[in-house]
């Protein structure tokens, strides 16, 4: 069956790409899973379908994926808003919920090293909880790891 | 000096993590398919908090890392340690540093490469894993047909490189969990991102 990252990239079932793929069949699914329960999850608790949305599309904006930008800004078809402010760089400022969480995806995307306490407390004091806090932070770490999967397999398929 | 060691380097969380006796079946089932080894670490009791990411992220971490064949063990925990080091994460380096050494006894070499950096002289087919991790790390976009080239060059066939993209990528997303969540904390005390 066809993923996200097939999709994105035009991988046929008949391809080389998706033989090789087939070798590593979990991680084709669990990406996808993660994919799923990060971005779509049937339960997203305290953190919202267009916030997640909105933390994805910033991600792969500061990285660079045009084939994943246009996927996610598709997901904030509904939340115009979110998706301007999710574009605006440098990011909105202020204490009110979205900002923080776009302030939040910039760090930990770009200068995760400088972290702090204070981040994750301003995240609780908008009333975000300890698991939409792991899920915001597991979902901008994700999506890093699309964009370099995205690139490899690109690369992989180019020197074909 | 470099910040990045082979000692042991503590992590303390920012949020706080599950406890174990109280977890719900979900929280328990998420953890069930991380590494045996870490299942009850402070760090996986902390993204714990979310179940859903946690059990397809750690079936996928346990995947990029020890799927059978393919990339040699040894080489997928040189990889993460360069990423680790290239995004600054003293923890994860200093883990998969001390994997690398348990796996092939070369303490000197893994030394050299923590204090003096990726520059240092490394055999062609360490060369160019290190090149790799190295460029889709810093530079996805620049992750080319060059770089494919030289793995191939090196010996690695297809297979080997999946799995080389695999663990690089898991390690962009496993520092910065590890870095935006918690503080290393060096031997000695020191704190650093």
């Amino acid at each position: 069956m066809t993923d996200l990252i097939d999709a994105l990239l035009g991988i046929t079932p008949d391809a080389p790409l998706a033989a090789l793929r087939a070798n590593r069949a979990p991680a084709r699914a669990h990406a996808e899973g993660a994919w799923r329960e990060l971005v779509l999850p049937a339960g997203p608790g305290g953190l919202s379908l267009a916030e997640r949305a909105a933390l994805a599309l910033r991600v792969v904006l500061l990285e660079g994926s045009a084939a994943l930008a246009t996927h996610y800004r598709g997901l904030l078809i509904d939340w115009p808003a979110v998706r301007v402010a999710a574009e605006t760089f440098p990011a909105p400022e202020g204490e009110e919920r979205l900002a923080l969480l776009l302030r939040y995806a910039d760090l930990v995307a770009r200068q995760a090293g400088l972290c702090e306490q204070a981040h994750i407390d301003a995240l609780s004091a908008v009333g975000l909880s300890a698991q939409d806090i792991v899920a915001a932070t597991q979902l901008i770490a994700f999506v890093p790891y699309q964009i370099r999967l995205l690139a490899g397999l690109t690369a992989l398929r180019e020197a074909a | 000096m470099s910040r990045f060691t082979l000692g042991p380097v503590g992590w303390r969380p920012r949020v706080p993590p599950v406890r174990a006796e109280q977890a719900s079946p979900a929280q328990l089932a998420a953890l069930e398919a991380c590494p045996p080894a870490q299942r009850r670490s402070t760090y996986f009791l902390t993204l714990a908090n979310d179940p859903g990411s946690l059990g397809e992220r750690g079936a996928l971490f346990t995947e990029a890392m020890y799927a059978a064949g393919g990339l040699d063990r040894a080489d997928r925990e040189l990889a993460t340690a360069v990423v680790s080091m290239v995004n600054g994460c003293v923890y994860c380096t200093s883990v998969h540093a001390q994997r690398f050494v348990e796996l092939t006894g070369e303490t000197v070499l893994m030394l050299r490469l923590l204090s003096e950096g990726l520059d240092t002289p490394l055999d062609p087919r360490r060369r160019a894993i290190v090149d790799a991790a190295a460029c889709l790390t810093a530079t996805p976009a620049a992750f080319g047909v060059a770089v494919i080239e030289a793995l191939r060059g090196v010996g690695l066939d297809d297979l080997e490189i999946l799995d080389l993209i695999h663990a690089i990528a898991m390690f962009a997303n496993a520092n910065r969990l590890m870095q935006a969540l918690g503080q290393s904390i060096l031997p000695g005390g020191a704190r650093v991102g």
